[in-house]
């Protein structure tokens, strides 16, 4: 198999000949850990991660100066992205970590909200055929493309008013938080609709709706609030191209609404998180109608685990899964600096030597 | 019903003008600040504290039931501070250094106020001396530290040092709490309360300043 069969073979749950690797570091340790993973692969024979980003939707206005008179105490080095979604810098203690701030926040009627400059995006058919072009080529070069549309709707919703206001307007003041979730949605569809049509093989959405131990909100409002608009974004990509690959990501305990994302269209779930939810008793309940992307535990096994307990992890999980994949097995999220790299290692290590009959 | 029920109702459904109408209500009626407080306001938020430990009602119940106990306790507040009336305790709370993470944070400071404890909110990136002067300064009975990542969990056993070495370890209880902590993280940094949700940290925080009165 190429690497791109493998890749969707697991996906679809129709077998594999290895398990791809698959991780993010956090800038400290791809400064320090980078060199000894590219050494790794090579003396173990193995690729890296098939995954390539495709473009975004370009926007009309890239100033985000603008947005900077909806705040009045903006932290000197502060940055702001095109949703005006700002972000502080903390602490040198806080390295890479960002403190945010939301533009809507402070607003109390609807019609402060109608004259935010939401972000316009705008594309013609000579972008989307240059962009093709550039997707093509990484598909030639056996990757998968991938569209990151991580912040799907409601966390770019959240971004822009902040948690609190938004879950009290879903709450009580209806309007103002239909108002936000539909521009958002909106501009969600325009995002998945310029992947497809770029040729991603695969989005990448993401909407934390779980905390560590329960759901972030009832699944009545979620069904209400979330739910529709979520559908409403995969289904314009699947409008354009049936096979796209959709992958979600929620931290967390999200078993609630593991039935909702099914019945919406998700093929494949990030991160199962072990310490929120157990792998085997998620598997035996969806992994014939979802495949899984995680697994391993970055609060846990990653920074804490020794090498064997990670090696142990990932063998356990590619197990439970079977011969079928379902399973893109790897670390539930960025590695933070205290991950040691023995257990960096020892990842890479296991996703070589578990299609390898002499392990 | 009798207003207070009615008080305590309204609250729990998050009808923050209600609950603001009769407590107005309810004072001009002459019943004293301290029973509208803990029969109407703080009964409610027992019941949606409940019922958020029992996953029957998530964060957005809590903070509509916050938010109309705020637009109350405004009301209550010259009265109660007229009749002499103190908080059930004080707590100073933060996240802690090098972690910029506050959801959790505030949602254990509602719970908290919710059982009429006072609550100094020190913030995000808060270093372990920032909690110990505070705790010196204020008065406070308790101290909060909450973290989101495993990178910045040490820092709460910076905490237990920095009050150990400011000599108020016997004065103050440290509670922990976060996505990634642990009871037994707690028992190794030598902290006083893990609980693994803001309705728990709640009653726990309410236990100690009774115990500590």
């Amino acid at each position: 198999m190429t690497e791109r069969e493998n890749f969707f073979s697991i996906i679809k749950r129709t077998g594999y000949e290895r398990i791809p690797v698959m991780y993010s570091f956090c800038p400290y340790l791809q400064e320090t850990c980078n060199d000894k993973v590219e050494a790794l692969l090579k003396e173990i024979g193995f690729t890296p991660s098939p995954i390539a980003y495709a473009k975004s939707i370009p926007v009309k206005d890239s100033d985000t100066e603008k947005f900077r008179c909806y705040y009045d105490d903006l932290k000197e080095g502060a940055t702001i992205d095109i949703y005006g979604v700002a972000n502080e810098p903390g602490s040198a203690a806080a390295m890479h970590m960002t403190h945010m701030r939301h533009p809507l926040e402070r607003m109390e009627t609807l019609e402060e909200l109608e004259t935010y400059p939401f972000p316009e995006f705008v594309w013609d058919e000579e972008d989307v055929a240059a962009q093709l072009a550039c997707n093509q080529a990484f598909k030639a070069q056996d990757r998968v493309v991938c569209g990151d549309m991580q912040c799907t709707v409601w966390e770019t919703a959240w971004y822009m008013r902040g948690m609190e206001v938004l879950m009290m307007d879903m709450m009580s003041e209806e309007e103002m938080a239909e108002f936000v979730l539909d521009k958002v949605t909106a501009l969600a569809v325009q995002r998945a609709e310029y992947y497809v049509k770029t040729g991603v093989d695969m989005l990448y959405f993401g909407d934390d709706v779980g905390m560590q131990r329960t759901i972030m909100m009832s699944r009545e409002l979620y069904q209400a609030w979330i739910k529709p608009r979520l559908k409403k974004v995969v289904d314009a990509a699947r409008a354009i191209n049936p096979e796209v690959v959709i992958f979600y990501h929620s931290c967390g305990f999200v078993e609630p609404f593991i039935e909702d994302l099914i019945e919406v269209g998700i093929d494949v779930l990030n991160p199962v998180q072990p310490e929120c939810m157990d792998f085997g008793e998620i598997h035996a309940k969806y992994g014939d109608r979802i495949s899984f992307h995680g697994t391993i535990g970055t609060q846990t096994t990653m920074p804490f685990g020794t090498p064997e307990e990670v090696r142990a992890e990932v063998f356990k999980n590619l197990d439970i899964a079977g011969q079928k994949g379902g399973l893109l097995v790897s670390p539930t999220h960025m590695l933070e600096p205290e991950v040691p790299w023995e257990n960096i290692k020892a990842y890479i290590q296991a996703c070589r030597d578990y299609t390898k009959s002499d392990s | 019903m009798s207003i207070l029920s009615e008080i305590s109702e309204n609250l729990q459904r998050g009808k923050a003008k209600i609950v603001k109408e009769l407590v107005q209500q309810a004072i001009d009626e002459g019943i004293p600040a301290q029973d509208i407080l803990e029969k109407g306001l703080l009964a409610g938020m027992d019941v949606v504290g409940d019922r958020f430990k029992k996953n029957e009602v998530f964060v957005p119940e809590v903070l509509v039931a916050a938010r109309a106990m705020n637009m109350g306790t405004t009301l209550l507040k010259p009265l109660l501070a007229e009749s002499g009336v103190e908080a059930a305790g004080k707590v100073c709370i933060g996240t802690v250094k090098g972690d910029l993470h506050d959801i959790g944070k505030n949602l254990v400071k509602m719970m908290m106020e919710g059982k009429g404890l006072e609550v100094v909110d020190l913030g995000t990136d808060v270093a372990p001396e920032t909690y110990v002067k505070t705790a010196i300064e204020q008065n406070c009975q308790i101290i909060c530290c909450s973290a989101l990542l495993t990178t910045t969990m040490p820092v709460m056993g910076e905490v237990v040092k920095e009050a150990e070495k400011a000599g108020i370890r016997d004065k103050v209880k440290i509670m922990i709490g976060g996505a990634p902590v642990t009871e037994a993280f707690c028992q190794q940094i030598g902290a006083d309360k893990y609980t693994t949700d803001a309705a728990s940290a709640a009653d726990a925080a309410v236990e100690f300043c009774r115990g500590m009165a």
